[in-house]
């Protein structure tokens, strides 16, 4: 069991964009579309510039899960990357909306959704993910922290660290920051879209009531009916018209 | 006896029930959330187990397309002789009628008739055509609920790659559950109904000869039985 997190000192991010031209490369991302994405905003003295990378946060309480109805998209307790079964998604984007970080995509090409992985080719041979190894600046530390050999184990502990959520919505995101970051207060406060709100609150458990209620009333009439199956017969026969 | 149900019909009503049952299954099994399952997660890991999450997508797909080719040709070939037929007869209706004879055979069967004359009511059922009202209040939902189903479906199949609206695969798959659902939630009833149920032997017989005998006609469906002796 693993517990792949990231670590960003986003005061040493030069903006060069290296990770995101190298994650578009290693996970073929359609022309025009990011997995991953460098935000600025003003700092301190004016002029001055602070660069904010950033990627799926692999929430450990993630919508994007709670929203999908399919279960394509999912949180893998192996490893705690938060990944899509594209054969299961059918595209009807609600993860796409649930995302606090506008943090997934739909592929224009394959209809499916698609976000940072972590790089699974990278990482099954033993490397990093792309927007790692590739920054000059060394801005990204990526590891398990569960795993105590690992440099991120000790790193996540450190005092200080933040992490970026939004005004009301706290999802837990498995990224944090190592000292100054600016901006912080970008993530969206997002609800899932209306009919899937409609099938949570209303459908599903309406079904579930009025199902187990039908099915308790059937077996009670077939008790009752067994049990007066011959006034029925005797009536007919006496009275020879329907009763 | 009287002949009430042809081949076709016969075979179509037990080939819609197979493939039906295996849908509603399999597509509640897909949902894979536990905040959208009405059943619960034990019946999405019970598919698990019989099969990986995207070959349980491929049977459902694989059979939904099956069974609207089958239903389609079907339709065509039997258009005037049975197709249309069957929705005259499911859809005409007779408010007061059907209201009596739905109140008082759910009295019929939750009450009992002994409580009912008890208590000084009518226990008489008012007559009824070739299906009664309340084989009609299901025939209606399950029918314009197949054609959501399909339509919905359809969308679905299409999302990946015709499909850039991400609101109406939304709305599709949340009317596709509950097209489902609805016909789910009268189907234990009809099967009651039409198995179990005290009574209802030549009727469940008929489903597999296609006739009924006639003093059960005559009983159960006299508006009907009127026109055939006729």
């Amino acid at each position: 069991m693993a517990k792949y997190v990231m670590v960003l000192e986003t005061a040493k991010c030069i903006n060069c964009r290296a990770c995101v031209v190298a994650c578009q490369m290693e996970n073929e991302v359609p022309m025009g579309k990011a997995r991953n994405w460098i935000k600025q905003a003003p700092d301190d003295s004016p002029g001055l510039r602070h660069f904010q990378p950033g990627n799926c946060m692999h929430c450990d309480d993630p919508m994007c899960v709670s929203a999908c109805p399919t279960g394509a998209t999912y949180k893998d307790a192996a490893d705690g990357i938060v990944k899509v079964n594209t054969e299961l998604c059918i595209g009807c984007g609600s993860c796409i909306a649930a995302c606090p970080y506008d943090a997934r995509y739909r592929d224009p090409q394959r209809g499916v959704v698609d976000k940072c992985n972590y790089c699974p080719r990278l990482r099954a041979a033993g490397e990093p993910p792309a927007c790692v190894s590739v920054c000059p600046t060394r801005v990204r530390v990526f590891g398990d922290a569960d795993n105590p050999a690992d440099p991120v184990h000790a790193l996540v502990k450190e005092a200080g660290l933040k992490q970026i959520v939004a005004a009301n919505t706290n999802t837990k995101p498995a990224m944090f920051f190592k000292g100054h970051t600016v901006p912080t207060d970008w993530p969206q406060d997002v609800t899932p879209p209306l009919p899937m709100r409609i099938w949570k609150f209303a459908m599903t458990p309406v079904t579930s009531w009025v199902g187990a209620t039908t099915l308790l009333g059937i077996g009670l009439v077939a008790i009752r009916q067994l049990f007066d199956r011959k006034v029925h017969n005797a009536g007919e026969k006496e009275s020879g018209k329907e009763v | 006896m009287i002949q009430r149900h042809s081949k076709g019909a016969i075979f179509m009503h037990w080939f819609n029930a197979v493939c039906w049952i295996t849908l509603l299954l399999s597509g509640f099994g897909l949902i894979n959330n536990n905040e959208l399952q009405p059943v619960g997660m034990w019946y999405v890991d019970f598919w698990h187990a019989l099969l990986a999450p995207q070959n349980i997508l491929v049977l459902h797909v694989t059979l939904g397309v099956v069974w609207v080719a089958v239903y389609a040709v079907y339709i065509l070939a039997r258009f005037n002789r049975e197709a249309m037929p069957f929705l005259r007869e499911i859809s005409t209706f007779n408010p007061r009628s059907d209201m009596v004879w739905l109140f008082r055979k759910v009295l019929h069967l939750t009450v009992g008739e002994k409580i009912m004359r008890q208590k000084g009511m009518a226990t008489d059922l008012p007559p009824q055509g070739f299906y009664n009202a309340g084989q009609k209040m299901f025939a209606v939902p399950a029918v314009l609920c197949s054609l959501g189903l399909i339509a919905t479906g359809g969308i679905m199949l299409l999302s990946r790659s015709w499909l850039d609206g991400s609101a109406v695969v939304q709305w599709s798959i949340a009317l596709h559950f509950l097209c489902a659902a609805l016909v789910a939630l009268g189907l234990p009833i009809h099967i009651y109904m039409a198995t179990i149920a005290p009574g209802e032997g030549p009727a469940f017989r008929s489903m597999f000869t296609g006739s009924v005998p006639k003093e059960f006609a005559k009983h159960h469906n006299t508006l009907w039985y009127d026109k055939v002796v006729k």
